[in-house]
C-alpha cells in the first residue's frame, strides 16, 4: 500500500492577504520530506490544505495520481493522512487515552466504549517513548496534568494512533527536550521503514540533516525548490529561503553613540520558553530581536515589563530592578506595545480618549481634570497624524495602523525611557508602517532606548544597527556592522552560524 | 428587504434614533408606563403617585448602585449577596439602636462596616482565590443569612428610630420623602466615581479587556477587591436606608431586592458582559422595574400573569438594545 501525495499549485488567501500563492509538495511513501522557510513563508497553510483544514481557493491535490478534495480533516485521515500540530488540539480535561481515542474510540458491538482495550493499545503506544518521558505519563492521567514536553508527545500519539500512511509534523519537536527528540527522530526512521510517508516542518538545521531524505523550500508563500539532503548544505538551503528577497530599505538609525548612558543590562534572565538572555542596550539605541516566531522573545519582553516572573539579574538606568507588575515598570520608565493589539493593546469598545489615557489617569487628580486630558490625547493624536472623527469614537472605529498608533501613543504621553516592543507593525500597512518608524527614529534620537522585536526579517534589516537572534531560548547571534545580513539572520534563526560550519 | 436596510431606512426617517441609547430607552420607557397608567386606571397619573413611584425607586435603586459596579468590572461578575447583606444591615440597626434615635449614627456605621466586611470576603475569594463571582457570593449569601439566623435565634427583637422614618421615608421638602435626595445624592457621586476618577476609568478598562488593562498598568485584582468590597458596602447601606422605610426586619427582607437589583442594572443598558454601562441607566431601571410592578398591581393582576408579563416586557428590552448596538456600529 504505497502512497504518492502531490500538492500543485495551491493558493491560499484569507481576504486580501495571501497566505500562499504558489504551493508545491511531493511525498511518497518511505520518504523524510523536511518543508522550511522564514516566517510566514506558508508552510503551515499549505500543510493545512493537504490535511483537509483549510480549503485552497486554487490548486489540487492528487493522491496516487487521483484528483482529491478533503473538506474536513476527518476526510483526509480517512485516506490516511494525519498531522501534529504545534498548537496542541487536547482536551485538558480528559486523560491521555480519551484524548487519543477520540472519536477513533475502540467500540463493542459499535456503543459501548472497551476501556480495556483502550488502556492497552494507549500504553503500547505511549511504551514508543519509553524512557524519556515521567513516570506520571500513563493512559489513565489527565492531560491538564502533564507538562508541554508531554502532552507534545501525547499529540504525536495521537496522530499515529489510526496508522496513517502520511504525517505531517508541523514544528512537533519544539517543546521537546533532547532525549524526546532523539526518540523521535528514531520512531521517524522506523516509520519510514515500515513504508509511511513523513513532511517534517522544523526551524533547526540540524534536524533538517539527521532525518530527512529530500528538503522542500517555501519563500513568500511559494515552493522554490527540493533538493536530496545528501546533496545540499545548509549554506544552500539558507540561500534558497533568501534568494531574490528584496535589499533592505537604506533607513538605519544612525549609528549608536557607544559612549551614551547604559539603559538596561540583562544577566541570565530565564522565563518560560526563554533559557537565557543577556543584553545591553544604551539610550537612544534601537536593539532588534529576531529570529523565528515563539524562540522566547516576547517572554522577554513581558518580564522586563513586569508581567512574567523571572530568574536572573534587569539593571536599568544602573540600579537592579525587579518588577511584580507592569504598573512598578511604568513607573521607571518603561513602556510596552503588545504583539495582539485587539486583544492585548486596546479596550476595543471604549474611546479612543480612554485608550490614551488609560495608564496616565493618575495625574489628573483625584476628580479628574477631564479638559486637561482632552488636550493631552488631541496632542498626541496630532503628533500621530491619527485619522479618527472624535476622540469620543470606540477605539474599534479605526484602521488597522491607527488602532496601532493608539497604543503606541499611550506610552508617549509618559515619555518612556525604555520602550519595549512585541511585533508591532503585524497586520500594519506600508504608509502606518513608515510612519512607524519615522517615529521610532525621533524617538531614539530623544535617547528613548528601544528594544524591538519584529517577525519581519526586513525590517530588522533595515532599521537596527544590532540584532540580537533568538532561537530555542537562547540568544543564538548578536549580529551588527559587517555581520548584520539577511544571510546570517537567517541561519542563526535556523541555529546555525557561519563561523560554525 | 431585510432587517439591516430596515433600520438604515428607520435611521434616516428619525435620525435621533442613532441617539437613544439603552438608559434613554429606559428613562423614555418609564414616562410610557407611567401615562398608560392613566389609561388603565385614571386615578394614576397624579403627583402622589408619582412620588410614591420614585419612592419606591429610590429604594431599588440604592441598592442596585453596587450591583452597577460589580456588572461593570465583567469577570462574569455578579453580587448575589446583596440581598443577604441588605437584611444583615437592616436587622443590625434595628437590634442596635432598638428605636433610639440618639443611636442612628452608629446603626448608619454598622450597617456600612458590616456591608464592607462581606464585600472585603467576597473580593478575598474572587480576585485571591479566583473563584467565580457567582459562586462566591452565592456561598457568601448562604453565610450571612445562617449568621443573621443564629444572632436572632430567629426572633426579630429591637425597632426602628423614629427619626428615621421621618428623614427617609415620609415628606422631608417640597412634599418629597429623604430617599429621594439621598438616592439623587448617590446619583452624582456614582457619575463621579464612574465618569471622572482613577478607579471609574480602571473598571470599566477591566471590564471591557483584563489583558489589555493590565498591560496598561492596571492592577486588576486590586479593582476588582475594591468593586466587591464597594457592592457590599452601598448594599450595607441600602439595608440601612429600606429599615427607615420598612420599619421592621424580616429574614427575607433583602431577598426580594436581589433579582430586580440585577434586572435594573441590565434594564439600565449595562452590559452583562462588563465594560460598559451606568449608574443613571440603573436608575432608570430602578424606575421602570417599579413602574412595572405598580401598574400590574393597579390592574389587579393575578401574581402568575403579573410575572409572565414581567418576564416578557424584560426580553422585548434587551431585544431592542441588542438591535440598537448594532445599529449605532
Amino acid at each position: 500500500m504505497t502512497l504518492t501525495l502531490l500538492a500543485q499549485g495551491i493558493v491560499k488567501r484569507y481576504g486580501g492577504v495571501i497566505a500562499v500563492k504558489d504551493g508545491h509538495l511531493e511525498v511518497q511513501s518511505g520518504v523524510v520530506v523536511t518543508l522550511v522557510g522564514a516566517n510566514g513563508s506558508g508552510k503551515s497553510t499549505l500543510s493545512k490544505v493537504i490535511t483537509g483544514v483549510v480549503a485552497p481557493n486554487e490548486g489540487q491535490l492528487l493522491l496516487n495520481g487521483v484528483p482529491v478534495q478533503f473538506p474536513t480533516p476527518q476526510a483526509a485521515k480517512k485516506r490516511g493522512i494525519a498531522a501534529v500540530y504545534q498548537e496542541l488540539s487536547l482536551i485538558p480535561d480528559m486523560t491521555v487515552a480519551e484524548n487519543i481515542w477520540l472519536t477513533n474510540e475502540p467500540l463493542l458491538g459499535g456503543i459501548s466504549l472497551r476501556r480495556g482495550e483502550m488502556r492497552r493499545k494507549t500504553q503500547e503506544l505511549l511504551d514508543l517513548f519509553a524512557g524519556t518521558t515521567s513516570n506520571n505519563l500513563t493512559p489513565d492521567t489527565l492531560v491538564n496534568t502533564l507538562p508541554p514536553d508531554e502532552r507534545q508527545i501525547v499529540e504525536i500519539l495521537k496522530a499515529i494512533s489510526s496508522q496513517p500512511r502520511l504525517v505531517i509534523f508541523d514544528e512537533a519537536t519544539a517543546s521537546l527536550d533532547r532525549s524526546q527528540v532523539d526518540r523521535l527522530f528514531e520512531l521517524i526512521r522506523q516509520w519510514k521503514r515500515e513504508g509511511m510517508a513523513i513532511v517534517l516542518i522544523t526551524h533547526r538545521m540540524d534536524e533538517i540533516f539527521r532525518v530527512a531524505d529530500r528538503v522542500t523550500v517555501m519563500r513568500n508563500g511559494q515552493t522554490v525548490g527540493t533538493v536530496n539532503a545528501a546533496d545540499t548544505t545548509d549554506r544552500e538551503i539558507v540561500q534558497m529561503m533568501i534568494e531574490g528577497a528584496a535589499a533592505p530599505d537604506a533607513g538605519r538609525m544612525p549609528q549608536i553613540d557607544t559612549t551614551a548612558p547604559v539603559r538596561l543590562e540583562v544577566r541570565g534572565l530565564r522565563c518560560g520558553r526563554l533559557q537565557r538572555a543577556d543584553l545591553t542596550l544604551r539610550d537612544g539605541e534601537l536593539l532588534g530581536l529576531g529570529g523565528l516566531q515563539g524562540q522566547g522573545q516576547t517572554e522577554l519582553l513581558l518580564a522586563l515589563f513586569g508581567a512574567l516572573p523571572y530568574a536572573g539579574t534587569v539593571i536599568l538606568g544602573g540600579k537592579p530592578v525587579r518588577f511584580r507588575h507592569p504598573r512598578d515598570a511604568m513607573k521607571h520608565g518603561v513602556a510596552f506595545v503588545p504583539g495582539d493589539r485587539a486583544t492585548e493593546g486596546l479596550l476595543l469598545s471604549r474611546s479612543i480618549l480612554e485608550n490614551f489615557l488609560l495608564p496616565s489617569w493618575q495625574r489628573y487628580g483625584i476628580i479628574h481634570d477631564v479638559e486637561s486630558a482632552r488636550q493631552d490625547a488631541t496632542t498626541a493624536a496630532r503628533d500621530l497624524s491619527l485619522v479618527y472623527s472624535t476622540l469620543d469614537a470606540p477605539a474599534s472605529s479605526l484602521s488597522g495602523g491607527n488602532a496601532q498608533k493608539v497604543v503606541i501613543g499611550k506610552w508617549l504621553l509618559r515619555r518612556p525611557k525604555l520602550l519595549l516592543l512585541n511585533d508591532p507593525t503585524k497586520g500594519v500597512d506600508v504608509g502606518a508602517k513608515a510612519e512607524f518608524y519615522a517615529l521610532l527614529r525621533q524617538l531614539t534620537a530623544q535617547g528613548t532606548a528601544v528594544l524591538f522585536y519584529s517577525s519581519d526579517d526586513d525590517e530588522l534589516l533595515g532599521l537596527c544597527n544590532r540584532v540580537l537572534v533568538l532561537q530555542d531560548g537562547l540568544v543564538r547571534d548578536e549580529l551588527s556592522g559587517e555581520r548584520l545580513t539577511r544571510e546570517n539572520l537567517v541561519a542563526a534563526s535556523m541555529g546555525t552560524t557561519h563561523e560554525q560550519r | 428587504m431585510n432587517l439591516s436596510s430596515v433600520s438604515t431606512g428607520i435611521q434616516r426617517s428619525f435620525p435621533f434614533v442613532r441617539h437613544l441609547t439603552p438608559p434613554l430607552i429606559a428613562l423614555l420607557l418609564a414616562v410610557l408606563l407611567f401615562f398608560a397608567g392613566g389609561l388603565v386606571k385614571p386615578n394614576f397619573v397624579n403627583i402622589n403617585q408619582a412620588t410614591n413611584i420614585v419612592r419606591l425607586a429610590a429604594f431599588l435603586g440604592i441598592i442596585a448602585a453596587g450591583q452597577t459596579l460589580v456588572i461593570i468590572s465583567g469577570g462574569e461578575g455578579i453580587d448575589l449577596s446583596v440581598g443577604a447583606i441588605v437584611t444583615l444591615a437592616a436587622m443590625l440597626t434595628f437590634r442596635y439602636t432598638n428605636g433610639n434615635n440618639g443611636l442612628i449614627w452608629w446603626g448608619f456605621v454598622l450597617s456600612c462596616g458590616a456591608g464592607l466586611a462581606v464585600g472585603f470576603v467576597n473580593g478575598l475569594g474572587i480576585a485571591l482565590l479566583r473563584i467565580p463571582p457567582l459562586v462566591m457570593t452565592l456561598g457568601m449569601t448562604g453565610v450571612v443569612q445562617g449568621t443573621i439566623l443564629v444572632v436572632t435565634q430567629g426572633e426579630m427583637l429591637g425597632a426602628a428610630p423614629p427619626l428615621m422614618a421621618k428623614w427617609i421615608a415620609r415628606p422631608l421638602v417640597f412634599g418629597l420623602p429623604g430617599v429621594i435626595f439621598i438616592w439623587l445624592a448617590l446619583g452624582v457621586l456614582m457619575w463621579l466615581l464612574l465618569n471622572r476618577t482613577t478607579y471609574g476609568k480602571h473598571l470599566f478598562a477591566i471590564g471591557t479587556n483584563r489583558t489589555a488593562a493590565r498591560l496598561s498598568g492596571v492592577r486588576v485584582q486590586q479593582v476588582v477587591m475594591i468593586t466587591y468590597m464597594l457592592s457590599g458596602l452601598l448594599a450595607g447601606f441600602g439595608g440601612f436606608i429600606l429599615l427607615g422605610f420598612s420599619q421592621t426586619v424580616f429574614l427575607q427582607l433583602g431577598n426580594n431586592y436581589l433579582f430586580p437589583s440585577i434586572a435594573a442594572v441590565v434594564v439600565g443598558g449595562t452590559l452583562l458582559t462588563g465594560g460598559m454601562g451606568s449608574y443613571w441607566g440603573t436608575m432608570s431601571g430602578a424606575l421602570v422595574l417599579t413602574l412595572i410592578d405598580s401598574l400590574l398591581r393597579a390592574m389587579e393582576l393575578e401574581q402568575a400573569y403579573q410575572l409572565i408579563i414581567v418576564g416578557i416586557i424584560l426580553l422585548a428590552l434587551i431585544t431592542v438594545y441588542g438591535r440598537q448596538r448594532s445599529l449605532r456600529q
